[in-house]
This record gives C-alpha cells, structure tokens and sequence, in this order.
C-alpha cells in the first residue's frame, strides 16, 4: 500500500513528509525531488519509477503530492486518494498552498495519522474525521463526546454520526457544471460535454432520509406524460439524458438501478452527491467566431467576436477571452467594444475581460497585431482561442426537481427544512480553433 | 539538507526545551515542540533533542502528544534505549479511558520500530483486539502486522492469526478490511491469507457497508477465490454487478476484474461486462483530473486489446485538448490510431493533422507516425496529408515524415511509387540522424524510381568526413552499395571513393568492417553481389499475422487494474516475457502434427482424404513455418471478395481455420488459413491483387499431394458459393 506521503513546494522543499512502512528509505523524499521536480524535461507520466520504487504525484496550484510505495498498486485508487487528500485538507483550511501548508502544518501531520495507518486508508471523511481532530486539544474531555466517539466509531454508517442536533434545519444544493468545447474555425462543435457535480451542504438533525429528483430523461419519460407538464411550462427542455453518473457512497444504488431514485442519509456538513457526464443537447453560453487575417508577413489582424447564447434576463459573470498571439509580435493594438484587453507578452496572448454580459447580446475585438520579420520558416501553429466565464444557470439543462427530507424520529418534517438552490455554469476547457 | 548552522539550531531549541519557564508556560512549550518537528521535516537531523521531547509527552495535550510520538516513531531505531523510557507512558496510556487516547498510545507504540519492542506491545495488542471501541480495534489489528513486521522471521503466533480470522466477522466494517490486510501481511510466506467460501460470501454481503478503499481491496483479495460451480458463480456476479457501475473509478476497475477473472470460462459474460463498464471508463477519461483520466486511458488500451470495437463510436472522446499533457495525448493518439474505421477516417485524420503541428516536437512527430500507421489501411488520403507536411519546411516534421515513408513503403508496396515521387519532388531533406537514414534507405532501396538518386546520395558521401554518427555511415554505405546494383553507371565512382575513405582512413570499427565485407562480397562478382544484397526479404504483409489480432481476456486481465498498464515500457517487457514462455513450452512442430480424430466424416473429398481442424496453430509458429516451407502449389481462382467473417463462417464447417487477414476492401487483399488431413498440416494463403481474381498458394508439411487435391477442391466449392451467394443477393 502507500509506504509514505510527502508534500512539496515548487522548488522542492519538504513541506511534509511522512512515511508509513519500513521500505521506503529517507531518501526516497530526495529521490523524487531530483529526479521529478528538478528534472529538465517535462513530466513523462503521473507515475515515476526510480529504483523499483512508485511515486505517484498531483500537483494543486504549485504544491507537488507525492505517494510513494513499493508494492505492485491500482494506480487508480492511489490518485484517488491523493484526491480526496487534497478535499480533506480544503475542507479544513482552505485552498491549498504553500502557506496554508505551512500554518497547518500540525493539522496536517493529524490527519495524515488518522487517514492512514500502516500505509492503509483508514478514515477520509470529512465529517467523521472531526470527533478525532482536536486542535485545541486538551485531553479530559466531556462524558457525551466520548459516547459520541465510542458510537460513531462502531456505528454502520460510517459517513454520519448519530446526535447531531442544529436549531434551524437547512440545506443547501449546489449544481456546479464545467462545459467543455471544442470548436473548429467553422462553428463546427467537434466535441462538447458537461461534467457536472450537485454538491450539497446540509444541516440537519437526526438521521434524516433524503430523497433528491432532477429532469432525468428516464425517470421523466417512465412517469408518462401526466405528471410533467408543469415543467415544460418552465423550461424549455423537458429532461435531460445523462451519459454516465456516480454517486457519493451514502447514496443506495441497489434502488438508484431498479427505480432510478436517489435516496440517502446525507453526511453531516459538505459533500458531492453525485457527479454527472452530459453530451446531447448542451446549451453552449458562449459562441466565439474568429476572423484571423495575415496581411503581409510582418501583420495579423485578428477579430473576435463573442455571442452569448442564453435567457436576457441572465447575467454571465467573468467573463475572459485569451487570444494567442504568434511568439514574434512586437506590438499590438486592440479596440473592444466591451470591457479592458490588454496584450500580455510574458502569455504570447491577449487577454479580453468583460465583468458582466447579458443573455444574447454580441460583442467583439478587434485586434491588430505586428510582428517582427523572421527568417524562422516555422509556421505559427495557431493554438486555439480559449474562454472562461461564469453564468447562473446548468448548461446541460439539468433541474432539480424535488429534495425531500424525512426524519421519523424527531419532529420535523419536509416543509420545516430551509432548501437552497443554486445553478453555477462554468467553463472548463472552452476552446474554439481559429 | 543539513545546512550551515544546523547544530546551532539543535543547541538553541535544546536549551529553550529544558527551560523551566518555557516549561511552564504551555503555549511556548508547544511552539518549541511544533518547531523541532517542523526541522524535522526539512530534513535537519534533531535527534539529539530525544530526551526532551520524551519528557514532553508526559502531557495531557492530545496535540501535543501527537506530535511527540511523531518524533519519536522517526528517531526511535537511532535511540532505542532512550524511546523505552516513553514506553511506561505509552503503555498507561493504553488503558486511558477514552478510547481515542487508548487507540492514539497504541498506534504510536506499534510504530516504534527497534528491535525488543515485541515483548513489550504484544499484551497491550491482545488487549486491543478486545476492545469494546472499534477506533482501537482498528488501530491493534494492523497492530498485529506492525509486529509481525519487527521481527519477520519469527514463529507466526497461531492464535493470534485464529483471532484475526475471528475479527473478520466484526461489526465495524474498517476492522473487517484491516484484518485481511494484517493477515495477508503476517502470512505472506505462506501465500497470504486464505479465501475459503464461508469468508468470501461474508465479505461479498459486507461490500457495500465498506469505504472505497477498502472495497477497491477486498474485491483484489477475492480474486483468490473460486466458486465451486456455476450457480455459485453467477450468484456471485450478481452481487458483484452494482458496482461495476460505482462512482469510484478504482472499484469499478476492480469489479471489471474481477468478473473477467471469474468469468473467465464464459467469453460471453466478460464481454457483457466489458460493455457495461465501458461506461465508466470513458466517464474516467473524462475525469476533472489529468491523472485519473491518464489511468483512464491506459486502462481503455488494455480493454481494447480484446474488444478493438468497443469504443468505436466514442472516437471523439479521444480527441486531444489543446492544453492537455503530452502523456495524455501519447495515448489519446494511439487509440485513436487504433480506433479508425471507414466512416471515421476523414475526421480522425484531420485531427491527426492538427497535432503534426504542435509546439512538442516530440508530439509532432508522434502524430506524423501515427498517421503513418493509419496509411497501411488507408494509404492514399494519409500520403495526401504527408506530402502536404513536407511543404512546411520544418526539420522535425520533415525528419519524421521521410521515417513514416519508409515504413510505409515496408508495409503497403503499393504506394512505393507515390512516395518516391513525392522524395524526388521534396526541397527540403532532414537534418537529424534518423531523417537521414531513413532517406538513405528509402534513396538506396528505390534507386530505380527516384531519377536524382545518386546526386542526393553523392552529397552525403562528399560530406562523410564531418560526419559523426556511426549508424548513418552505414547506412550510407548500404545505400550506396543497393544503388550501384541497380544505377552501376553513376555509381561507380563515388561507391569506390566511400569504400576507399571507409577501409583506409575511417576509426569506427563497425564501419570499416562493414565495408570491407562490402567491397569482399563485390570482389565475389556482380550476381554473387546482386543475390546477397537484394536478395527476397522477410514478407512484411506476414506481420497482418501478428498485429491486430483480437487477444483474449486472459492475456491482460492478470495485469488490469494494477500498475502495469500506466507504464507502457513495463507492458512490452511483460508481453515478449509471456511469449517467449509460449516457445519454450510449445513445441511447436510436434504439437502441430498430432492427428485428431475427424468428429464428422460429412466432408470426404474424392479422394477420400478428410480434413479436420485440430489444435489451434498460433500465428507465430504459422509464421515460421511459412517462411520455412517451399511453396506446393499455387493456383487462381474466380472470387470477387466477400466480407471476412463471411468467409470465415463458410470455412469453419468444412475444417478449414481462418488464422489471420487484412481489414475489408484493403488492396492486396490477404486471408491465411490452414487446416489438417492425413497426418499432415496444410497451409494456404489467399491473396486477392485485383477485385476478381484469387491467388491461392499452398504449402504443406509434411507434403501429400491427395490432402492438397482434396483441400483444393474444398475451398474452391466454398469460394463458389460464397460467389453465386452474392450474385444472387
């Protein structure tokens, strides 16, 4: 299993090291920072293998994890864990550099303990985990915290413990989406999906039993025409076909494949229920048409134009279009007709910014761009123009239709709970080829 | 790293440690304490601090105490005689009354690792294993392994491993998991812990209460076990079917596994599994996180060695983003490379095209061999594509599409003649040293179709002097010698001024050896020459024998899931390791002769010879015998081509096997097939040059001409079915 854990700044220093099983030595924590962090060439693969030994590494930001073992291990699971490594560490302080790296450094070597012993996962929820984090530490403690550990300890629910008590039930559901695109100079989509997560924050007392509907094609078309009619009304697609999706482990799935019902016992805090893949039917926010012209050998003119494809009464959000410019440009002028550009050399683009955009409306750049005559025959590959933004709704079209919350034993009921609902489309790779 | 100064840290925070002020005050106590540890991780050698900070674990600061064992878990094989001294507090901490302390003590006491500590740890393990809070049930369970790992030589304690097995029905689903994982530990020299059929049925119920990990684990441990009959089995595979859908990708390979191992006796279960989890493997690819969806794609590369169709229309999932890492797009292409088809050439090749020019010149060049393989199957567009390449002008991508040209004309002859026009009209030749010898070899084996020959090739032997490459001197010198063979006339001189340059004044010794052979081997005379140099080679259409064959299951289910298939290096090791064990093992020739009673004696031919399929023949030791035997005979016949699996289930009733053949509506069209009668082997190849007509050569071992007569006159009823099958439809 996984012989030790380190942590890395960009420039290779340990930040934490810890180390699990006896076979791995303490140079293994140099052996990877000179031949991975320092190396010259890119990075060949996730996976290194120096002296039949296994690094694995993720890089957040510019913080190198590393895992390391000596065994013959499902590479999967070992990332996957580096994942849910980095979501703990988040979920306690935050975003994950160097700094908070530093200042928690205590928490996190705690957590490191509990997570793993012996090189095995032990422990990765959230939730759970904080009956055994005590930073303020003092160790007499209650009578009820100590019966709160014995039973969550040998509870059968492992992500939940049992006597959580909050005065106003509320929760709170996130459907966060990243379209993906790839577009050819021609308006073709050459491919596009939605990958989507519903993320969930709940506070809620007791054991509750949770029952979460969205505008699932199957579930929808199953229920026949009577009881949908409703929701045509409101949106104009009806339900949405969902290529592939996966639960968070609360969720049972026996009932998910025979009804195609999503009930559960919700971890107590903030957790993804389930995460999703669309490709049909994506509302792209964005269309990008670009106009790339060479005037002479020593001149680009370059027009953009952006068209924002949704409702008028939404409001996209962060909106940033990077055009790459060639390596020779030695100057470049560029007139918007919304927002700041400004050419960034040290990024070889230019970079448009537009804080807010209204559903269909257009607007576009103009940008000349000089070059310096070289005698380099290479010819500019151009790389793709790529877009970022932020609008308020699901780009896959996904609804939630109900969220209901049942606790028999205590006496509160459905309409008790205080439900959010928030729809964030973002961009993932957004790129249109020019 | 220690570093200028380290031992004036050390003395500092010693002194600041044993301060009695600092003492009192808890706060600065601790800063001190997280200071040392933070040193610690930097790599700065603090173990002379050892005995304040086992006085610094007296305290009831579980923080504090966490870090002190961290301490001294690092340092307590350098310092044994001091870490006893913490043990007395470890050990009364054992039995603290919140369990939290209880588990916390008992860890950190497993982990010390000097020797001696066994007599110490086993009563507070044995203690452990009985507790009534589960945290420290879990914590003395993988206790046991620690233990066992101190001394791993030692007597394994029989009762403690019954106790263990006893754990195993545990409530708490962690110290189910830990007892696998502690015993597999403890008995691995005796194979590891044992899947009897009462402890895999309880650990197949208990699946779903376990964490991803564990999950991931206990599904590797089941792979031990073998269901005693069929019932069982897809009773098994029942339970086993949720979670081949799982929203962890790990337990979802690992369930994949394990139902192909399981499976392993019905191909068609595995294939409805691989379908059903194919699913979850492109939503893998898809991933948010490049390293998850690089495992993804490695794992799809291994699935599509048995089923090459599988993801067929998913072919765009594959295409490479602008941003990705490159060992994302290395294999993003070459499933792609392999995923071409008809109706998806057109648009995979102009993707292709796009990467030729990326801004990695080893991506690049990838590309251009990657359409380069595409071109065997669908020649014309991907030299279109090349040619167009050329017209860039730049080094690399010249260099690696003169390579991709020589490859081309080994593998499909019939595009020699575009391609040698197209090197006669290129202005710009490679720089780099596999460039050139490719050229070269291009240059030297088509001399006679390429006009300017020899005037490119004089320029490289006028330039031998500065030359440094070995390799390229060769290959200049074979070239050189190919072309005098074929162009004597303008070749004369310059091939005697290299040979002289090469035998007299050139220091490589490979070299000079190589042309003294050559300029021997001249002396012999031209046809003695000619014979040598341009002698028949190895068919390369044979390789259709050995590439692109559907492998079973079997071949890469041992290594799915595991990391073999993230490091392709790795997997080619594995693979020439598995057959060159298949030589050893099968003899071949003795194997291949042994007469099998014919089942049915429906097909007796005139001459009453039967044919019988008998055991398999594997497509290598087909290839060997093939090059070995003198063709028999060789015959035409009227076919006008049908699709091969047609062909194959029209052959298959008359005991005629379908070793091996080229894609659909390929030019030159190839099939081999062989089949059995009379105690000898019969080999045939069908190869189709134009659409109505159909070589057919045979060979045999050992040769009887009845069984061939009879073959013959087999086939060649199939074949005209098959052609009035058609006309009639």
């Amino acid at each position: 299993m996984i012989g030790g854990l380190f942590i890395y700044n960009h420039k290779g220093e340990v930040l934490i090291s810890r180390v699990y099983r006896d076979d791995i030595g303490r140079n293994a924590v140099d052996a990877f920072r000179v031949n991975v962090i320092h190396a010259r060439q890119q990075v060949r693969s996730p996976v290194t293998n120096i002296a039949r030994t296994s690094f694995f590494h993720v890089k957040r930001s510019n913080i190198w994890l590393a895992a390391v073992t000596k065994q013959n291990v499902n590479a999967a699971m070992v990332f996957e864990f580096l994942y849910k490594m980095c979501d703990v560490m988040t979920a306690y302080f935050g975003k994950i550099s160097e700094e908070n790296i530093k200042n928690n450094f205590v928490l996190i070597y705690e957590l490191l303990d509990e997570i793993l012993d012996f090189g095995y996962p032990q422990n990765s929820e959230t939730g759970a985990l904080k009956t055994f984090i005590t930073q303020q530490g003092i160790k007499s403690q209650t009578k009820e915290e100590q019966s709160q550990i014995t039973s969550q300890v040998t509870g059968q629910i492992g992500w939940r413990r049992e006597g959580i008590k909050y005065r106003r039930n509320e929760l709170f559901l996130d459907v966060l989406e990243s379209v993906n695109l790839l577009m050819s100079p021609q308006g073709q989509v050459l491919s596009a999906h939605v990958s989507g997560r519903v993320v969930m924050k709940s506070y809620l007392s007791g054991m509750p039993e949770c029952k979460f509907g969205m505008n699932d094609k199957i579930v929808i078309d199953k229920q026949g025409k009577g009881g949908t009619t409703d929701d045509t009304g409101k949106s104009g697609k009806q339900s949405i076909a969902i290529d592939d999706c996966t639960f968070h482990q609360c969720v049972r799935l026996s009932k998910f494949d025979s009804e195609r019902s999503i009930s559960f016992i919700p971890p107590d805090g903030e957790y993804e229920l389930m995460r999703y893949r669309t490709t049909k039917d994506i509302i792209l926010p964005f269309r990008v048409i670009p106009l790339v012209r060479e005037v002479g050998r020593t001149k680009l003119e370059v027009k953009v134009v952006i068209k924002s494809n949704f409702k008028p009464s939404l409001l996209a959000q962060k909106i940033e279009v990077r055009i790459p410019t060639p390596l020779n440009t030695s100057g470049v002028q560029v007139i918007c007709m919304k927002g700041k550009a400004k050419y960034k050399a040290s990024e070889n683009a230019i970079v448009w910014k537009i804080k807010r955009m209204a559903g269909m409306k257009e607007s576009q750049i103009s940008a000349e761009i000089e070059l310096l005559p070289t005698n380099d025959k290479k010819k500019w590959a151009r790389p793709p123009i790529s877009m970022n933004f932020e609008v308020p709704f699901a780009p896959s079209g996904l609804k939630v239709r109900y969220l209901k919350v049942f606790e028999p034993k205590l006496n509160y009921s459905d309409h008790d709970v205080i439900k959010w609902v928030r729809y964030i489309g973002r961009s993932g790779i957004y790129e249109t080829r020019c | 790293m220690p570093y200028f100064g380290s031992e004036e840290t050390v003395k500092e925070l010693k002194r600041a440690l044993s301060n009695p002020n600092v003492q009192a005050d808890r706060l600065r106590y601790k800063s001190y304490i997280t200071k040392v540890i933070r040193y610690m991780t930097q790599g700065l050698d603090v173990s002379a601090l050892f005995m304040d900070m086992v006085k610094a674990s007296a305290t009831v600061d579980i923080v504090q105490k966490k870090l002190v064992y961290l301490y001294m878990c690092t340092y307590a094989s350098d310092k044994p005689d001091l870490a006893l001294l913490a043990i007395n507090t470890l050990r009364k901490d054992c039995a603290d009354p919140n369990p939290m302390v209880r588990g916390l003590a008992l860890r950190n006491m497993c982990n010390f690792r000097m020797p001696g500590m066994t007599e110490y740890i086993e009563q507070p393990i044995v203690a452990g294993l009985r507790d009534k809070a589960s945290y420290v049930r879990r914590v003395a369970v993988l206790g046991c392994a620690k233990m066992h790992s101190l001394q791993p030589r030692t007597e394994i304690d029989g009762s403690l491993v019954n106790e263990l097995y006893a754990l195993l029905r545990d409530p708490d689903p962690v110290v189910v998991v830990n007892c696998l994982r502690a015993l597999e530990d403890i008995l691995k020299d005796e194979g590891g812990v044992v899947i009897n059929k009462p402890i895999a049925h309880h650990l197949l119920n208990r699946l779903k209460d376990l964490d991803c990990w564990a999950q991931s684990e206990v599904l590797t441990f089941l792979l031990r076990y073998r269901p005693r009959n069929d019932d069982e089995l897809f009773d098994i595979l029942s339970l086993l079917d949720p979670f081949l859908q799982s929203s962890q990708s790990h337990v979802a390979i690992s369930t994949l596994r394990l139902f192909l191992h399981l499976a392993a006796a019905h191909p068609a279960v595995q294939a409805d599994a691989l379908l059903c989890s194919s699913a979850p493997l492109l939503a893998t690819c898809g991933a948010a996180s490049r390293e998850l969806r690089f495992a993804g794609l490695c794992h799809i590369q291994q699935v599509m060695r048995s089923q090459p169709a599988l993801f067929n229309t998913h072919y765009k999932r594959f295409f490479c983003g602008y941003s990705e890492p490159s060992y994302i797009k290395f294999r993003k292409m070459e499933i792609l490379v392999a995923l071409v088809n008809d109706e998806n050439v057109a648009l995979v090749l102009e993707e292709m095209k796009s990467y030729c020019t990326d801004v990695s010149a080893e991506l690049a060049q990838a590309a251009i061999a990657a359409i380069g393989r595409i071109g065997r199957t669908y020649s014309e567009k991907c030299l279109d594509i090349l040619t167009g390449l050329l017209a860039l002008k730049q080094d690399h991508i010249t260099s690696a599409v003169i390579q991709t040209f020589r490859d081309l004309v080994w593998f499909c002859p019939q595009c020699t003649a575009a391609v040698c026009l197209t090197v006669e009209s290129c202005v710009d030749y490679p720089q780099d040293s596999e460039g050139k010898q490719a050229l070269l070899w291009l240059l030297g084996e088509h001399a006679d179709q390429i006009s300017s020959a020899p005037y490119l090739l004089e320029v490289y032997i006028d330039g031998l002097k500065t030359e440094l490459s070995a390799a390229l001197k060769m290959e200049i010198l074979t070239a050189a010698l190919k072309m005098f063979l074929r162009r004597p006339a303008e070749t004369q001189d310059m091939l005697g001024r290299l040979l002289h340059y090469c035998i007299e004044e050139e220091s490589d010794m490979c070299v000079r050896d190589r042309a003294l052979l050559y300029y021997r081997l001249l002396q012999r005379g031209i046809e003695e020459t000619r014979k040598v140099v341009t002698g028949p080679k190895s068919d390369p259409s044979l390789s259709v024998l050995t590439s692109a064959q559907e492998e079973p299951v079997s071949q890469w289910v041992s290594i799915f899931n595991t990391l073999g298939p993230l490091s392709a290096a790795d997997l080619q090791l594995h693979n020439t390791a598995l057959s060159a064990s298949e030589h050893t093992d099968d003899t071949a020739d003795t194997e291949l002769l042994t007469e099998h009673v014919p089942v049915s004696m429906r097909d007796v031919s005139e001459a009453g010879v039967s044919l019988c399929a008998g055991a398999a023949v594997s497509p290598e030791a087909f290839e060997q015998m093939w090059q070995q035997l003198e063709v028999l005979q060789r015959q035409t016949v009227c076919f006008s081509g049908c699709a091969a699996d047609t062909l194959q289930s029209a052959l298959q009733p008359v005991h005629i096997q379908t070793l091996a053949f080229s894609p659909a509506r390929a030019l030159p069209w190839r099939a081999y097939i062989y089949s059995r009668g009379s105690g000898t082997l019969v080999l045939a190849e069908l190869l189709q040059d134009d659409p109505e007509m159909l070589t057919v050569t045979i060979k045999q071992q050992p040769e009887h001409q009845q069984t061939v007569t009879a073959f013959i006159s087999v086939l060649q009823s199939v074949l005209q079915t098959l052609n009035t099958g058609q006309m009639s439809v």
